[in-house]
């Protein structure tokens, strides 16, 4: 990628498929996704970096996917809420989502699903403050939050074990 | 949404950079993209070709100066701000106010470098840096320079960058001892855009009783982060106490005209920055009695 050009040779992994394509210098990631990959789970609510539908994970890092250009990202691995699943079977976060009515019409479901992943992954014990912290970056219409916020809580690690820290005298590392 | 016909290019090394911002003047550094991107689908500057200076190593890291100081490499993001125990070591509050940018979506890919030559009179950084006496410095094909944070903010959307040239890294010195920073922010809502901002550092005598050095700092009161100089020559001196820090900010803002808008008029401002340097500096005081360098309190 050591040329200036208006458009790049990409290659990326996503959700650990490799593909490669030409891309427009122009073109977001986001539209990457959706339109030249046919990835249509990740959504735009705003197109400014505003709303968070769009929140994907590019090398382990949860972004906005509105805000990068898909040629930035030669090389990367990029995760989106199409990968959460494995074989038709919904992720914990995913099922809790569903059991705790943790969404209404679903626009802002794909990027709360990443940003709640990313949390998790980061932070296996999140307080509700650091919960709400954790998708501060994603609005949704709907809801409320406070069955999203119940949703994300009830697959912490806090959570499983009724709701105190994992210490090591329970056999597990903290 | 589609932006316009853009080249792309992502540089090697800081040299070949520099070589093409040298030759192009629609050539446009691309850090984190936070605020870029949007300046391109609104399209109110034209770019030929973003010159992509996220990956350049000698824009990365977070490095302790032989001074006990830290340089921050341009690219360095607010999240690594964040995380880095060498800041939360010896400058505290700057790790916490990057911290409390936006959302972590922004914070993984927004750059110290970019909230800085963005110059928005919102963005977080501007004024602890000035607080803190940082020392922005520069490169271009030509040469390098460094350049004061006071002396570095020229307007709204304006630096003392000169085509060309790059913001390659902040030097932080090392704060003297029995030191700590303040800030506090009017936001409009939790982590959101503030009204009106102010970050202070003082330095206290070795009892802690008295104030001997000071730093008070305000945003969005003139269109770039400002030291309040008549403020900090009350204070210098003054007892730290409330009573004392509360009359040395009594006057904070007189005479400065800040703007009116949607979230309140020129006076309310005016108020309210007395309020937030009363805050800063009271953090700051704790801050430096704590001996954690502005650990003392959080706050956006
Ligand atoms: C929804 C939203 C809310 C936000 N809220 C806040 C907020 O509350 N507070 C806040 O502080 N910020 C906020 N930001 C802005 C964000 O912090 C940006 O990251 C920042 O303004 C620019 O940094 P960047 O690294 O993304 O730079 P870019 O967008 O890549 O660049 C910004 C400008 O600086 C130039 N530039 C960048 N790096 C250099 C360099 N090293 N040398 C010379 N020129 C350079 C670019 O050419 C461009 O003109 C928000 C952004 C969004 C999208
Ligand atoms: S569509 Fe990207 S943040 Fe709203
Ligand atoms: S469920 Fe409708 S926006 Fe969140």
């Amino acid at each position: 990628m050591g040329e200036r050009a208006t458009s790049h040779a990409v290659t990326v992994e996503v959700n650990g498929e490799k593909v490669s394509r030409i891309v427009a210098a122009r073109q977001l990631l986001v539209h990457f996704l959706r339109d030249t990959l046919g990835l249509t789970g990740t959504h735009i609510g705003c197109d400014t970096g505003n709303c968070g539908a769009c929140s994907v994970i590019v090398n382990g890092k949860l972004v906005k996917s509105c805000m990068i250009l898909a040629a930035q990202t030669d090389g990367a691995t990029i995760e989106t809420v199409e990968g959460l699943a494995q074989d038709g079977t919904l992720s914990p976060l995913q099922e809790s989502f569903h059991e705790h009515h943790a969404l209404q019409c679903g626009y802002c479901t794909p990027g709360m699903l990443m940003s709640a992943t990313y949390l998790l992954r980061h932070n296996p014990e999140p307080t509700d403050e650091e919960i709400r912290r954790g998708i501060r970056g994603n609005i949704c219409r709907c809801t409320g939050y406070v069955n999203i916020v119940k949703a994300i809580r009830a697959v912490s690690r806090r959570q499983a074990t009724g709701g105190h820290a994992v210490t090591a005298a329970a056999g597990e590392e903290v | 949404m589609l932006l316009e016909q853009v080249e792309y290019v992502r540089p090697q090394s800081l040299d070949e950079a520099l070589e093409i911002l040298a030759n192009d003047d629609g050539a446009a550094p691309l850090a984190g993209g936070q605020s870029l991107t949007n300046v391109l689908k609104n399209r109110v500057a034209s770019v030929d070709v973003l010159v992509d200076i996220s990956a350049l190593g000698d824009l990365a890291g977070i490095t302790r100066t032989a001074d006990g100081g830290l340089s921050i490499g341009a690219c360095v993001t607010y999240d690594e701000l964040d995380r880095s125990a060498e800041v939360r070591q010896s400058h505290w509050m700057l790790g916490e106010v990057a911290a409390h940018i936006e959302d972590q979506q922004i914070r993984n890919k927004g750059t110290i470098g970019g909230n800085c030559c963005l110059s928005d009179p919102t963005n977080n950084l501007p004024p602890i840096l000035v607080a803190l006496d940082a020392v922005m410095e520069l490169r271009s094909r030509s040469g390098r320079r460094s350049v004061e944070a006071a002396d570095f903010f020229k307007g709204y959307f304006a630096t003392a960058l000169e085509p060309g040239e790059l913001l390659v890294s902040i030097t932080v010195p090392q704060m003297p001892e029995r030191s700590g920073a303040g800030y506090a922010s009017l936001a409009v809502g939790a982590d959101a855009k503030a009204m009106v901002r102010a970050a202070a550092r003082v330095t206290l005598d070795r009892d802690h009783a008295t104030i001997v050095d000071s730093r008070v700092v305000l945003a969005r009161v003139a269109h770039v982060p400002t030291r309040d100089a008549e403020a900090e020559a009350r204070l210098n001196g003054a007892d730290a106490t409330d009573d004392a820090v509360r009359a040395a900010c009594a006057g904070v803002a007189d005479g400065m005209q800040p703007i009116t808008d949607v979230h309140g008029s020129s006076e309310y401002r005016r108020q309210m920055a007395k309020v937030m340097a009363r805050r800063a500096v009271d953090q700051a005081i704790a801050a430096a009695r704590g001996g954690r360098n502005g650990s003392s309190a959080g706050g956006n």
